[in-house]
């Protein structure tokens, strides 16, 4: 009990000061913890709470607290909320000091070349993150063709069109509701 | 207040609005909260706080956002802590955060009790087979507007496919691979030097 909150608790903490470009870049870590390392959900789990996260309101990062919630689910119902809750803390509150206290000493640094050189630098990075989150994403959620072609078509509502995302997701829900069932 | 807003002829004004109470500053970032979605936020919040509001001014506002944009965790985050101590100290950034997620985190746990106990029924296996697939292809979508601002060069694409390597084939977790693969990056972006900047002029006219 205490281990799987104090797991939590380290996981989350570590990734919140590393989610450079948002918390979609520390998914791998995420899915290889909760699936791989401590099988507190299966694959198809993990994807299903990843894209209700996404398709909830809020910021994007709200699937550490539905990871929270299964991890510590068996030992019922307190338990899961404390879980969710340890696990959103974690993931939020590390980063936010870190802009605390970042911004005391920003307009000293804001002109600095280096910050430039910084943002470039983390670009490659998290683009190389977020394609394996996709790629984990992909794995499990694309498994037919009905499937491939609802992420295609989603991929390319995204790229051009100014579609709401949200809307996108209920839609295809909806679609996948009507079809396959 | 009507004297306030009275138009006084000496007065520049660039900040019209005396800073928010905490009462304000709460409500607005559980709107915040309960309307954001996904992406393409902080110019929602810009439109907010800068032009509705007017609690900042965009020379205020603009520093921030290179701020949390430079620093780890969502930007929405880091701007509710950065507006939220602008306008009212460290306790405005406790409770900007807080407004901002104490509603989505409710929502969240509910649907997932709602999936862990009403377990998933063909209808809702259907629905949700519709919506992973969509919040797929979102992700995918991300990949391409991440890569786009990230390939200046070759080396981009190296950096991109030794990071794919280190999380996927290596399956390292994502701190050890940021600190692997980020002096490479930096070192690569380094400011360079009038001298470097002939180089890097010479190479790419190759």
């Amino acid at each position: 009990m205490i281990k799987t909150l104090t797991h939590l608790a380290l996981l989350f903490s570590s990734l919140s000061l590393s989610a450079f470009g948002g918390g979609k870049v520390v998914l791998p870590s995420m899915h290889e913890a909760a699936v791989g390392e401590f099988h507190w959900m299966t694959d198809q789990q993990f994807v299903d709470l990843f894209s209700i996260s996404m398709a909830a309101p809020g910021p994007s990062m709200m699937v550490v607290s539905l990871i929270g919630l299964k991890a510590c689910l068996h030992y019922g119902v307190f338990m899961a909320i404390l879980g969710a809750f340890i696990a959103t803390v974690s993931m939020f509150v590390p980063s936010s000091i870190l802009v605390y206290f970042v911004g005391k000493f920003w307009d000293s640094w804001e002109e600095s070349p280096w910050r430039h050189s910084i943002q470039q630098a983390i670009m490659p990075i998290s683009t190389g993150l977020i394609l394996a989150a996709t790629v984990i994403i992909a794995k499990t959620s694309i498994h037919t063709v009905p499937t491939a072609i609802m992420g295609i078509v989603a991929l390319g509502l995204m790229l051009f069109t100014k579609i709401n995302p949200v809307l996108m997701m209920a839609v295809a829900g909806v679609i996948s509701w009507i079809f396959l069932k | 207040m009507e004297n306030q807003a009275a138009p006084n002829p000496d007065q520049k004004a660039p900040r019209v609005v005396s800073p928010p109470t905490l009462l304000e500053l709460a409500s607005l970032f559980a709107f915040i909260g309960m309307t954001s979605f996904g992406g393409g936020l902080t110019a929602y919040i810009r439109r907010l706080v800068v032009s509705k509001k007017q609690w900042l001014t965009d020379e205020e506002f603009l520093p921030g956002l290179g701020l949390v944009q430079l620093l780890p965790g969502a930007n929405v985050v880091g701007l509710s802590v950065y507006i939220g101590n602008h306008l009212r100290g460290p306790i405005g950034s406790i409770v900007a955060l807080t407004a901002m997620i104490i509603a989505p985190f409710i929502m969240v746990c509910v649907l997932g009790f709602l999936y862990f106990y009403a377990g998933k029924t063909t209808d809702a296996g259907a629905i949700l087979a519709g919506v992973t697939a969509a919040a797929c292809g979102l992700m995918a979508s991300m990949v391409f507007e991440a890569g786009q601002k990230a390939i200046t060069g070759i080396f981009d694409i190296f950096l991109i496919a030794l990071t794919f390597a280190l999380v996927r084939l290596g399956h390292l977790h994502v701190p050890y691979v940021i600190l692997i693969v980020s002096p490479l990056a930096i070192w690569w972006h380094r400011p360079r030097t009038v001298d470097g900047a002939k180089h890097q002029e010479k190479e790419e006219h190759q």
